[in-house]
């Protein structure tokens, strides 16, 4: 009896990309963030100004005046405020913390990274695809939050014509400012063990303390370039605001640009690289 | 990416979506009417010189029957001597008889000079009888009846210009002709693109407003140096202010460079905050403050203001108690 020859074993398939591995990570990644606990905490954060807005308007329909400490203000000085100490000062930094340090610490922490690093992807691609995944769910929460505000807020005693480059360079500063924060803290959180306290005293303490002092400690900060580039008056609505004002220096639109992209490409790549060296212990 | 999550990122898509296109189509429908508008600015502009420095207009009518004149008149009453002697004299209620005005300074080597062009309704026989009764004497320039007062001091010659049915120009005799040069030679002001730029900006519902180049002013005055370098490094400004219940306005200006507006901007900050460190001890007039505004990115600098028709009430109580 001869023996049937064995089929030929299919061709190994190819390993992705880096490209195509972070999209597919990306893919995978945007679900889990946007149905996940944290998910409250984001809903809580970008509804709190839409809210606020669809009051304020239903208050200015019924013909009261709105005043903000005794003024009276234009539905787009107040969009202006609302970019300002809602989105610019609280939001974007601190979902690029929440988000950002989780995106390595999340699966070191669930002891499940070990599944996406036995993948036969670069671990960098890893990295990437969070990333581009938390830009996705974190821009696609944000940005219709603010067109919701947009729309709300400046018929009022405004025009939505008028305010429309305003609220476009609103749009594109906010998405930069989620872009480079969570290339920052993605990088943080790929590098330290605590990486959301180091965050958070990044962002609530180091950068409020450099804007607050005269000299060059400001250029250590995002915010000092993100804001160089709102088109909004800064509001002044608390002491520590106050001093900001007046100590502020505003860099060139150039400059400021210009840094922001090195941040976020610097850090970007520090992160992805310290992914793919870095040996992962897990706690048993 | 489960169906869940999809349909989330298309209804947030859309969310974005429509609001960028409602902006989108508010700014163009705004930029269509201004370009099907005949012209920018109201009409009088054909009488404004192209070499005006500055140019403004005030929406006379608007500002005498706003409630914010009465609550100001309230707050601050002003004998009515002035405006009865002028009606007596010239027939002219100011209240009632101007709608507005556009005026423009007109820098020349020397001295500069300057025009008023009033739309409204006046009584000619009545003004040139007034102006001959002063010694002036009437002239005919290309068409226009001048009514050209002597000057015994040397300066130009003040003079009032009927240009129109219900338009009248008063300003200096070499102004007044450049005025009517300017509108028969089509060399008005309408073809000054820098200028115009400047009037294009303006909101064109402010009840009032002024735009002009700094930079040529001050070359034309010769200033010392030593003057010429304290001035604020301002190429050109414009101001619009907007009279309701109460008062809001803008000041903007075009710095030399990033540097010079950098510095503007932190005078303008430090004068804010001395002010509300000043007023810290008065909410009503932190509260004023607090509407102030300084904005502007590169070259630019803007200030806005709102004074609340409350202040005004303010200033009436204590009118009152000073009494």
């Amino acid at each position: 009896m001869t023996e049937t020859p064995a089929a030929p074993a299919p061709p190994t398939p190819r390993a992705p990309g880096f490209l195509q591995a972070s999209l597919r990570i990306m893919d995978l990644s945007i679900g889990q963030m946007l149905w996940s606990r944290r998910t409250i905490f984001m809903a809580l954060v970008v509804c709190g100004p839409v809210v606020i807005a669809l009051v304020i308007r239903l208050i200015t329909s019924l013909g009261v005046p709105t005043r903000i400490n005794g003024a009276a203000m234009t539905g787009p000085a107040i969009f202006g405020l609302m970019i300002w100490i809602f989105y610019l000062r609280f939001t974007v930094p601190v979902l690029g913390v929440f988000y950002g340090t989780a995106l390595i610490a999340d699966e070191v922490d669930d002891k499940t990274i070990t599944y996406l690093f036995t993948r036969p992807i670069p671990r960098g691609a890893v990295l990437v695809g969070k990333y581009l995944a938390y830009l996705v769910a974190t821009g696609f929460v944000v940005l219709p939050s603010v067109a919701l505000v947009y729309l709300l807020i400046v018929p009022i005693n405004g025009s939505l014509g008028t305010s429309f480059l305003a609220f476009v360079k609103d749009l594109v500063l906010l998405a930069v400012g989620l872009a480079v924060y969570g290339a920052l803290f993605a990088f943080i959180g790929a590098w330290f063990k605590r990486p959301l306290l180091i965050g958070l005293i990044f962002v609530f303490g180091w950068e409020q303390a450099a804007l607050a002092f005269p000299g060059y400690l400001k250029r250590f900060t995002v915010a000092y370039y993100l804001q160089g580039l709102v088109p909004h008056a800064m509001p002044q609505d608390s002491v520590l605001s106050l001093v900001q004002a007046i100590v502020r220096q505003t860099p060139s639109l150039g400059s400021a640009v210009l840094w922001l992209i090195v941040i976020w490409v610097v850090t970007l790549y520090l992160a992805s690289r310290m992914v793919e060296r870095r040996e992962y212990v897990l706690d048993q | 990416m489960t169906k869940r999550t999809r349909y989330f990122l298309v209804g947030a898509a859309a969310i974005l979506v429509v609001g960028l296109c409602t902006g989108l189509v508010a700014y163009y429908s705004g930029g269509l009417a201004s370009l099907s508008a005949a012209q920018t600015g109201p009409s009088e502009l054909t009488y404004v010189p192209a070499d005006a420095a500055i140019v403004a207009y005030a929406n006379v009518r608007e500002v005498m029957t706003s409630q914010f004149r009465e609550r100001f008149r309230q707050a601050m009453p002003q004998p009515d001597e002035g405006r009865n002697e002028l009606l007596k004299e010239t027939g002219i209620d100011v209240e009632h008889d101007i709608d507005h005005v556009v005026a423009c300074v007109l820098p020349k080597d020397g001295e500069d000079g300057g025009l008023v062009v009033a739309r409204g309704r006046f009584n000619p026989t009545q003004l040139e009888s007034l102006a001959r009764e002063h010694g002036a004497v009437v002239e005919d320039y290309r068409g226009k009846r001048l009514l050209v007062a002597q000057s015994h001091d040397g300066h130009r010659q003040p003079t009032l210009a009927f240009l129109d049915p219900g338009l009248v120009a008063i300003g200096d005799e070499v102004s007044i002709k450049s005025a009517i040069d300017a509108e028969m030679g089509g060399h008005s002001v309408l073809s000054n693109d820098e200028l115009m730029g400047l009037v294009k900006d303006v909101d064109s519902s402010a009840s009032a407003w002024a735009v002009g180049r700094l930079d040529v002013l001050r070359a034309k005055a010769h200033l010392p140096e030593e003057v010429e370098r304290q001035l604020p490094p301002v190429k050109w400004f414009a101001a619009t202010g907007r009279v309701d219940g109460g008062l809001s306005g803008t000041l903007r200006a075009e710095a030399r460079d990033e540097q010079a507006a950098d510095n503007l901007r932190d005078v303008v900050r430090g004068f804010f905050a001395l002010a509300r460190m000043q007023a810290g001890s008065d909410p009503k007039v932190a509260a004023l403050l607090q509407t102030l505004q300084l904005s502007g990115t590169g070259t630019t600098v803007q200030v806005s203001f709102t004074v609340p028709a409350e202040v005004f009430e303010l200033l009436a109580k204590a009118h009152k108690a000073g009494q």
